[in-house]
């Protein structure tokens, strides 16, 4: 498709697991910090409080939960190099080809969960065969 | 073996007299006037590669599809409405604390009006080497920067798009100027 004036209309195509940004799958994470752990860059703020799970079952045990309080990664430090998401044992962070996110302040660089959460929709819905799925929120636990 | 036999280039200090960097024209289509941007690009390591990318391969259709204008390259300007000419510098790389001198003088020796675009992980905030003793944490220490594009490096529709968030700024401070 051509535009009146001979540019083309659309972009370039670029393949779906480009290292564009990082997206996160909220209910995937167990607070469990390995990412933040393993980032060679230190660019990954997780915090977390523990809940406590009241037994359900008489004479059962009360239980204890992770429950995510922050999850930020400062992509104006990001090396995008795909550590967390290679350590996260519960698939909560995948790739997105999205890259068009510069910003006037470098505060606003560092995405929040809810803007994290908001790069799950990037995905390239029609790329070569190389496109994997944002995967499924883990049910339970 | 002597440095001397081995024919190595001798380290210099100072800032040598080299000629102007030339810059990259790129035409831009506000709602009521054309502006063509001077970009210059201060390479000072791998991200400067996929600045070079943006400006050379097929930026027309890179820029399609990222920004909402044209981007052209020199010598294709239209005649139609008035012109405002603007500087952006481009800094791309990791910028050390014995090379910021030079890009203070780089941006202190611009033309107004000017803006600068921070282009990498690096300029943006040292990235990688944010606990180096020996690279800037960011260019914005010595020089106000106007877009931080992250990425390392970052795409080369990025930095269109770095142009296109520059461009809307720049319109937005006008209209709230001249209303």
């Amino acid at each position: 498709m051509t535009r009146p004036d001979g540019v083309p209309a659309q972009g370039p195509v670029v393949s779906p697991r480009v290292h564009g940004v990082i997206a996160l799958v909220e209910e995937n994470c167990t607070s469990c910090m390995l990412c933040a752990r393993e980032c060679p860059d230190w660019c990954l703020y997780i915090e977390s409080h523990t809940e406590t799970v009241p037994a359900t079952t008489p004479g059962g045990r009360d239980r204890s939960t992770h429950v995510l309080d922050r999850f930020a990664i400062d992509f104006s430090l990001c090396m995008y190099c795909g550590i967390c998401i290679e350590v996260c044992p519960f698939d909560a962070l995948h790739w997105s080809p999205e890259s068009d996110y510069s910003e006037g302040s470098l505060l606003d660089l560092t995405h929040e969960r809810t803007r994290l959460s908001g790069w799950r929709a990037t995905p390239a819905a029609d790329g070569p065969s190389d496109v994997r799925e944002p995967p499924d929120p883990v049910s339970g636990s | 073996m002597t440095r001397e036999s081995l024919d190595l280039p001798s380290p210099t200090f100072g800032l040598p007299v080299r000629p102007a960097p030339s810059p990259t024209r790129v035409e831009w289509r506000s709602q009521d006037r054309t502006f063509v941007l001077s970009v210059v690009n201060f390479g000072l390591a791998c991200c400067s590669v996929e600045f070079l990318a943006a400006v050379q391969g097929r930026a027309e259709a890179m820029a399609a599809g990222t920004i909402d204008a044209r981007a052209r390259h020199a010598g294709v300007v239209t005649d139609d409405g008035p012109r405002t000419s603007i500087e952006v510098l481009v800094i791309s790389g990791t910028c050390t604390d014995a090379l910021a001198p030079a890009v203070k003088v780089l941006y202190d020796q611009m033309p107004e009006p000017k803006r600068v675009v921070s282009f990498g992980a690096c300029s943006n905030t040292g990235g990688p080497y944010w606990d180096s003793y020996s690279v800037t944490k960011g260019i914005d220490q010595m020089i106000p920067v106007d877009v931080y594009v992250p990425g390392c490096p970052p795409r080369p529709e990025a930095l269109l798009g770095a142009l296109g968030e520059l461009m809307r700024d720049h319109d937005d401070q006008r209209g709230s100027v001249t209303p």
